[in-house]
C-alpha cells in the first residue's frame, strides 16, 4: 500500500504517497513525472539514472524510494537556476557533449558529482568519474572536453 | 518484479526484532543495489523488507595502529576507496574499492552488503581475505554476538554462516605490519563496471631483512565457488628469501588452487590461466611497496581497474 | 576546411541542445496520459514449438488487469520487416525463437500487468531446432520455415533455410584466379551484437475521439511505423498518427514496426491509452540486433601486388525472421579498391533464434572486417608494407563500383594520407605495441525526402521535415536553410513532426538525412529565398537577378541600402499577388555519392592475459563539407567508439543449443565506457560532392566499418597473430598467443557452388 515519503527534492521539500517497493527512480518519474532521470536499464548498468542523493551521484534505480526520507535528491531539473544553466550543463551543450540525449541527464549529474569533489579534475580523472555512465552516441570524446571546460570555467 | 512492505530499523534490536515478527518472508537490505535487481528478476521475494541502512551505530568507522580497522558493516565502498587510513595501512582494500562498479554504486553499496550477498566475484573480498577480516554478527534471537574469521563466512555461492535473521554489524582487520605491501587486481574486459573475471589480492609482509617473506596472504576471487584463501601458495613463500623464482612458484601454486567454472564472464580454461599471472603481479608489486614504502594511490587504482597494464 | 559561408560550416550547439541537457526532452517512455495503463508482453521460452493451447482466463481475473491479447486478436496476417513477408506480429499457433511474444496484458500499472502474466498458460509441444546458421546452410537440414517457398517476397535463394541470395559478378574469375602469381584464402568470423541504444524501446498509443489511433513511438522511421501497423492490424494507413518522440538511439534498431501493435489493440480494446516500456532485457531478447555472418575471401595477387580477383561467399544468420535486409554487405566484398574480376555471394540463413535487425550498415560492417584483416595479411603474406600494397589497389576517380557506375571525385587518398602523417606511419613500435589501419567505403543515403519551409511574419523560418534526429540532423537541416535564405541560425525554428503533419518522408538510417533531406530543405529554402526576391523585385521594379538575400534581408546589389526585412516582406506576402512565402521540395532519390575514410588503432597487447587497450585511434573521413564540423566530429567518434567495442568486448552470446540469448544485459554486454577510450582523433577531409546540399556527403556508418580490422591488424603488428573472430577479446588472444588455432569456422565453398550450378 502507499505510503507517505517527506524528502526534498530540487531544493523543494515534498510529500509523496509511495509504493513501499517503488524505486527512486520510479517515484520520480511516475509520482513527480520528472522525467528528465531516464530508465536505461533499471539494474544499475548504465548511470543513465544517476541523481544527487545528498550531495553524491547515485543509481536512483538502486535506491528504495522510501529509503531517501529526509533526504535531499537532486534532479537534472534541479541544476538550472533562473540566472541561466549550470555551468555543466552550458558546457555539454557548447561543446557538442550530448547527441540522443538519453544518457545526458546522468552524465551531466555525474560530472557535477563530480566537480563537487575535485574542482581540478585531470582527463584521467574525469573519465574514472563517468565510469559509470553508457553512452553509446558521442564515443565520449566530446563529453570529456565538456566536463574539463567546465570544471575550467566554476575554478574559482 | 515483486511487492513487498517496507520496514526500516534505526537501532540493531529493533532491526532484529522486525526480523522476528515476519519471518521468513523479510529480508535485511542496507544500499540494495543487488535487493531491487534480484527482486526486479523474481529471485528474491520477501513480503518484508527491513532497511538497516540507517542504523547509525552500523555506520562508523575507526581506525588506530593498536586496534587496527573497524569497519561498520554500512560503511560504503566509497568510503571505502576515500578513507585514508584504508589507502594508507590496508592499499589492496582501497584499490579493490576504487575498482568496484561506479561511482554511483560504489555510494550506495556496502562492504556488509558485499560480504553477505558472498559473491565469489565480490570486489573487495580477496582483499579483506588478504587482511584477515573478522566478521562481528548479532544473533535474531537474544542478540548474542560472534566474531568470524572471513575466511569461514562463506559456505557457497551467496552463502554464509550467517544464521536466518543474524546481522553482520561490523568488520574488523588486524592492526598494519610494518613493511606490508599489498595490492588488488581485478580482470575484467572493461576498466570500470565489470564484475571481475578474476580478482587477487596480495598482502606481503616482509622481515627485517627486507629479503625474506615474513608474511604473505593471497586472496582470489572468481575461480572457486567462494572468495578463497591461496594458503598452499601462501606456504611457499612465507619464511622463505624473495626471489623472482620463489615469487613465480607460489603464482603457480595459487593458480593450481584456484578451480573456476565457465561463465558468461569467461572459461575456467582462460581464469585458471589468468589467476597466476595476476597473483605474481600483486606479489610483485606488494614487494615493491612493503620495500619502498608507498605507491600513489592513483597508480594503485590505475593498476587494479586496468587490468595491470 | 575554409568557408565563405555564415552558418554553413560553423560548430554552432544543437538544436536541441538545450532541451536535452535540462531534461526537458519528452522520449516516448516520458508520455503520461490520464488513466493510462501499463503492457508487458509474454514471450516464449521455447526455441521452436507448436503452441498446443492457452490460457488467459486467469490472467484476466486479475484485478487492476483490463485486457490480454495474444495472437489470435489479431488479424490472421503475416509481416515483413525485409524483403520477405514472413512474420506474424504476436505467435498464432507456432513459435521460431525464444523470446518470441505470445501474449500482451494492459493493466493498471506494471507490476499488476506483470503478474498476470504469470498466470497465462501456455501448453508447447516442442519441435526440432537449428540454431547453427553454417549448419542450416545445409542441404537436409531441419526446417525453420518449411512453408518459406510461399512467403511473400521470397525470391531467388537455394531453398531450404536460405531465404535471400544476393549475388554480384564481373569478368573471369576462375581465369583470373590460374593467372595470379598466389591465391590467398581466408575465413572470417563476426559475432552477434546488439545496438546498445540507451533508450529502451517505448511507445504509447490511444484512440482518439474520431476513432483514429495516435501513436507516440520511439523510431527512426515514422511512416514505416504507420504502413505496418496498418497492416498488422487491418486497418486504414490513415486512421493512424505517429508521433515521432525524441529518439534515443535506434543505430537501425528502431528502423521499422517494433511492438507499437501491443499497446495499440491493447488501446482499441480498452478505450483507455496504453504504455510499454522495454526492459533492458527485452531490449536483448525481443528486438532485432545484428546476428553473426561468417565469411570466405579467396583473392588472387600478381607478383608486383596487383589484385586480379576476389571472390566472397558470406553466410549471415538471419534468426527466426528476416527483420532486415537482404544482407547487403557481400557487394562491399571489393572493399575501397578496384578489383576487375569478382563473384560475390550472400546467403542469408533461417535459424531458431531472435530475428536479425538493422545496426549501423549490417553486413558491411561485418564485411569490411573481413576485407580489410584479409587485405593486411597478404600484405604481410607477400612481403609488403600494408599501407603500400592497400595504395596499389584502391579505386580511384573513374574506376567502376561495384555495380558498374563510375566512381565519381572523391577524397580517399587524401584520408589515407592525412592518416599516415598523424600516426608516421610506416613506423615500427617496439614489442607488444602495434598500430593498423583499415580502409572503408560507403554511399551517401538516399530515398524519397521532402521539406517545406514558411518566413514568419517577424522573419524567421519554420521548418518541417518528417525525418527523425538520430544524429544531430536537425541542426544541420536547420543550418542548410538558414545558410539558403541568409539568416542566423536561431532564426529557423524545427518543428516536432508527426504523420499527419509532415509530408512522406523515408526513415532515418543509411547515412542519407543530411545528404538527400539535406539536399531537400536546400531545395525547399531556394524555392522560399526565389519567392522572397520576386516579391522583392516586384516591390523594388528591378529583376530579381539585381538582388541578393543575405543578413536576413533582400537587397539591391548594386545599392544595398535599398533593401527589404524578411520580416517586411513576410508581412507584404500575405496580401501579394502569390500569398504567404512558403518554399516545397520532394525528391526520390539521390545520385551516387561515395564516401571514403581510412582508419588508424594503436594498441598495447598484455602478452600474460592477452587484453588489448587502445591507446590511440585516428580517423580521417571524406565528408564532402562538414555543415556542422562538431557534429560532424561526433558522428566519427561515436561511430568509432561502437566498433572498439565491437571489436573488443561486445558480444551477444546465443545458446548453441536453444537460440536463447545467455547475456541479456548492460552488465554482462559490454559496451565501451569513457574509462577505456582513447580520445578520438578526426580529420576532416573535405572534396565536395556533385550532389549534396553544399557539397555534403554521408557521414555517420563508416566511422563504425574499420575499428575491428584496425585493431585485429594492431594486434598483427604488436605481436604477430591474426585473429579472424570477433571478438578480439582477451582470452580469444591469449590462446592465439598460446599457439592454438582458432579458425572453428568453416563454411563449404564447394556446396554452395555446386548447388547454384545445379
Amino acid at each position: 500500500m502507499k505510503r507517505h515519503l517527506n524528502l526534498t527534492v530540487n531544493s523543494e521539500p515534498r510529500q509523496i504517497l509511495v509504493e513501499p517497493y517503488y524505486s527512486l527512480l520510479d517515484m520520480l518519474r511516475d509520482e513527480l513525472h520528472l522525467t528528465g532521470t531516464k530508465k536505461g536499464c533499471d539494474e544499475g548498468d548504465c548511470g543513465a539514472c544517476t541523481v544527487l542523493l545528498n550531495g553524491v551521484p547515485v543509481t536512483s534505480c538502486l535506491v528504495l524510494a522510501h529509503s531517501a526520507h529526509d533526504a535531499e535528491v537532486t534532479t537534472v531539473e534541479g541544476l538550472a537556476t533562473r540566472e541561466g544553466l549550470h555551468p555543466v550543463q552550458q558546457a555539454f551543450a557548447e561543446y557538442g557533449g550530448l547527441q540522443c540525449g538519453f544518457c545526458t541527464p546522468g552524465l551531466i549529474m555525474s560530472a557535477v558529482g563530480l566537480l563537487e569533489k575535485n574542482f581540478d579534475p585531470t582527463e584521467e580523472e574525469v573519465r574514472y568519474a563517468i565510469g559509470g555512465n553508457l553512452c553509446r552516441c558521442t564515443g565520449y570524446t566530446k563529453v570529456v572536453q565538456a566536463i574539463m571546460a567546465a570544471a575550467e570555467q566554476a575554478r574559482p | 518484479m515483486a511487492r513487498f512492505e517496507y520496514l526500516e530499523a534505526h537501532t540493531v534490536r529493533q532491526a532484529l526484532s522486525m526480523y522476528r515478527r515476519h519471518a521468513p518472508n523479510v529480508r535485511y537490505v542496507a544500499g540494495s543495489t543487488d535487493f531491487l535487481i534480484r527482486s526486479r528478476m523474481g529471485n528474491w521475494n520477501p513480503e518484508y523488507v527491513v532497511n538497516i541502512q540507517h542504523i547509525p551505530a552500523l555506520q562508523r568507522t575507526s581506525f588506530s595502529r593498536r586496534n587496527g580497522l573497524r569497519l561498520g558493516a554500512l560503511t560504503t565502498v566509497q568510503t571505502l576507496q576515500d578513507h585514508e587510513s584504508v589507502q594508507t595501512h590496508y592499499p589492496a582494500l582501497a584499490a579493490a574499492a576504487a575498482s568496484f562498479a561506479g561511482v554511483q554504486v560504489r555510494n550506495l553499496a556496502t562492504v556488509g552488503g558485499n560480504i553477505c550477498n558472498a559473491s565469489p566475484a565480490g570486489d573487495t573480498l580477496p582483499a579483506l581475505l588478504a587482511f584477515n577480516a573478522q566478521c562481528l554478527s548479532t544473533g535474531p534471537e537474544q542478540g548474542e554476538q560472534r566474531s568470524t574469521a572471513l575466511d569461514e563466512f562463506f559456505t557457497g555461492p551467496g552463502r554464509t554462516v550467517l544464521e536466518p535473521g543474524e546481522l553482520l554489524t561490523e568488520i574488523r582487520l588486524p592492526r598494519p605490519e610494518p613493511n606490508t605491501g599489498s595490492l588488488y587486481i581485478k580482470h575484467s574486459p572493461r576498466g570500470a563496471m565489470d564484475i571481475a573475471t578474476v580478482g587477487v589480492a596480495s598482502a606481503v609482509t616482509l622481515a627485517a631483512d627486507r629479503r625474506t617473506c615474513k608474511d604473505v596472504r593471497i586472496g582470489l576471487g572468481a575461480v572457486a565457488p567462494t572468495p578463497i584463501r591461496a594458503y598452499a601458495a601462501e606456504g611457499i613463500l612465507r619464511g622463505n628469501e624473495i626471489t623472482p623464482e620463489s615469487l613465480a612458484a607460489c603464482a603457480e601454486e595459487a593458480r593450481n588452487t584456484a578451480s573456476p567454472i565457465d561463465d558468461v564472464r569467461g572459461s575456467a580454461v582462460y581464469r585458471k590461466e589468468i589467476v597466476g599471472v595476476l597473483t605474481l603481479r600483486t606479489l610483485e608489486r606488494a614487494v615493491e611497496m612493503a620495500r619502498d614504502g608507498t605507491m600513489a594511490f592513483e597508480t594503485q587504482r590505475r593498476l587494479a581497474v586496468q587490468a595491470a597494464f | 576546411m575554409t568557408t565563405e559561408h555564415n552558418v554553413l560550416g560553423r560548430s554552432l550547439p544543437r538544436v536541441d541542445a538545450l532541451d536535452k541537457v535540462t531534461g526537458r526532452a519528452t522520449y516516448a517512455a516520458d508520455v503520461y496520459l490520464p488513466d493510462m495503463l501499463m503492457c508487458k508482453v509474454l514471450t516464449s521460452p521455447r526455441s521452436h514449438a507448436r503452441i498446443v493451447s492457452m490460457d488467459t482466463s486467469k490472467a484476466e481475473q486479475v484485478p487492476g488487469v483490463r485486457a490480454v491479447i495474444t495472437g489470435n486478436d489479431f488479424p490472421d496476417r503475416y509481416f515483413g520487416s525485409g524483403a520477405v513477408r514472413d512474420r506474424r506480429i504476436m505467435a498464432r499457433d507456432e513459435v521460431f525463437y525464444i523470446g518470441e511474444p505470445v501474449a500482451a496484458v494492459a493493466a493498471d500499472d506494471e507490476v499488476t500487468a506483470q503478474e498476470a502474466l504469470e498466470l497465462v498458460e501456455v501448453e508447447y509441444e516442442d519441435l526440432e531446432t537449428i540454431v547453427d546458421p553454417l549448419e542450416a546452410i545445409r542441404e537436409g537440414s531441419t526446417l525453420v520455415h518449411p512453408d518459406m517457398p510461399n512467403f511473400e517476397g521470397y525470391g531467388f535463394a537455394m531453398g531450404g533455410n536460405n531465404c535471400t541470395l544476393l549475388d554480384a559478378d564481373r569478368g573471369d574469375v576462375d581465369q583470373a584466379f590460374r593467372d595470379a602469381n598466389q591465391v590467398f584464402e581466408e575465413t572470417y568470423h563476426s559475432q552477434a551484437i546488439n545496438q546498445g541504444f540507451l533508450e529502451p524501446m517505448a511507445c504509447a498509443a490511444n484512440v482518439e475521439a474520431n476513432g483514429r489511433l495516435t501513436v507516440w513511438a520511439s523510431t527512426q522511421g515514422p511512416y514505416q511505423v504507420r504502413a505496418q501497423l496498418a497492416s498488422v492490424l487491418d486497418i486504414p494507413l490513415s486512421s493512424i498518427k505517429v508521433n515521432a518522440m525524441e529518439l534515443g538511439g535506434g543505430f537501425g534498431a528502431k528502423l521499422r514496426l517494433a511492438f507499437e501493435a501491443f499497446p495499440a489493440l491493447l488501446a482499441m480494446k480498452t478505450g483507455r491509452p496504453v504504455k510499454l516500456i522495454n526492459t533492458r532485457e527485452e531490449v536483448f531478447t525481443l528486438n532485432g540486433p545484428r546476428l553473426a555472418t561468417t565469411i570466405h575471401l579467396k583473392t588472387g595477387v600478381t607478383s608486383d601486388g596487383q589484385i586480379t580477383a576476389r571472390e566472397a561467399h558470406s553466410v549471415f544468420d538471419v534468426g527466426a525472421y528476416l527483420g532486415a535486409g537482404p544482407n547487403a554487405g557481400v557487394g562491399h566484398a571489393l572493399g575501397a579498391y578496384d578489383i576487375p574480376n569478382f563473384r560475390l555471394r550472400s546467403y542469408g540463413v533461417y535459424t531458431n533464434k531472435i530475428y536479425v535487425g538493422s545496426y549501423r550498415a549490417s553486413g558491411v560492417a561485418d564485411m569490411h572486417f573481413a576485407v580489410e584483416s584479409h587485405m593486411d595479411s597478404i600484405a604481410h603474406q607477400i612481403g609488403l608494407d600494408p599501407l603500400e600494397f592497400r595504395l596499389k589497389n584502391v579505386v580511384k576517380e573513374g574506376d567502376a563500383n561495384v555495380s558498374g557506375a563510375s566512381v565519381p571525385a572523391n577524397g580517399l587518398l587524401e584520408t589515407i594520407e592525412a592518416v599516415k602523417e598523424k600516426m608516421s606511419l610506416p613506423r615500427k613500435s617496439e614489442e607488444g605495441r602495434g598500430i593498423g589501419i583499415s580502409l572503408g567505403e560507403w554511399r551517401s543515403g538516399s530515398g524519397p525526402s521532402t521539406a517545406s519551409i514558411s518566413v514568419n511574419e517577424d522573419g524567421t523560418v519554420s521548418l518541417l521535415t518528417g525525418s527523425v534526429d538520430i544524429s544531430g540532423s536537425d541542426t544541420s537541416l536547420a543550418q542548410i536553410a538558414a545558410e539558403t535564405l541568409g539568416v542566423e541560425l536561431d532564426q529557423v525554428i524545427v518543428a516536432k513532426r508527426d504523420t499527419d503533419m509532415a509530408p512522406f518522408t523515408g526513415p532515418s538510417g543509411g547515412s542519407r538525412i543530411v545528404y538527400s533531406q539535406g539536399k531537400a530543405v536546400q531545395m525547399a529554402a531556394e524555392d522560399a529565398r526565389d519567392r522572397l526576391v520576386g516579391l522583392a523585385a516586384e516591390r523594388f521594379g528591378v529583376p530579381s537577378e539585381a538582388l541578393s538575400c543575405e543578413g536576413g534581408r533582400v537587397y539591391v546589389q548594386d545599392n544595398p541600402p535599398q533593401s527589404l526585412t524578411l520580416s517586411q516582406l513576410a508581412a507584404a506576402s500575405l496580401t501579394s499577388r502569390s500569398g504567404p512565402i512558403i518554399g516545397m521540395a520532394a525528391l526520390s532519390s539521390m545520385p551516387y555519392a561515395p564516401v571514403f575514410n581510412t582508419q588508424a588503432a594503436e594498441v598495447i597487447v598484455d602478452k600474460a592475459t592477452g587484453q588489448v587497450r587502445v591507446t590511440r585511434f585516428v580517423q580521417a573521413q571524406d565528408v564532402g563539407v562538414a555543415i556542422n564540423p562538431m557534429g560532424v566530429e561526433g558522428q566519427l567518434e561515436g561511430g568509432a567508439v561502437q566498433g572498439i567495442g565491437r571489436a573488443l568486448s561486445e558480444e551477444m552470446q546465443i545458446d548453441p543449443e536453444t537460440g536463447r540469448v545467455r547475456n541479456p544485459s548492460l552488465s554482462t554486454y559490454l559496451m565501451p565506457l569513457a574509462i577505456d577510450m582513447p580520445a578520438i582523433e578526426n580529420i576532416l577531409v573535405g572534396v565536395p560532392s556533385a550532389d549534396g546540399p553544399f557539397g555534403a556527403r554521408a557521414v555517420a556508418e563508416p566511422p563504425g566499418f574499420g575499428p575491428p580490422a584496425a585493431i585485429a591488424n594492431a594486434i598483427y603488428d604488436a605481436v604477430g597473430i591474426r585473429i579472424k573472430e570477433l571478438p578480439l577479446s582477451a582470452d580469444r588472444v591469449l590462446a592465439a598467443l598460446q599457439g592454438q588455432d582458432g579458425d572453428e569456422y568453416h563454411i563449404d565453398v564447394e556446396a554452395l557452388k555446386k548447388a547454384e550450378t545445379g
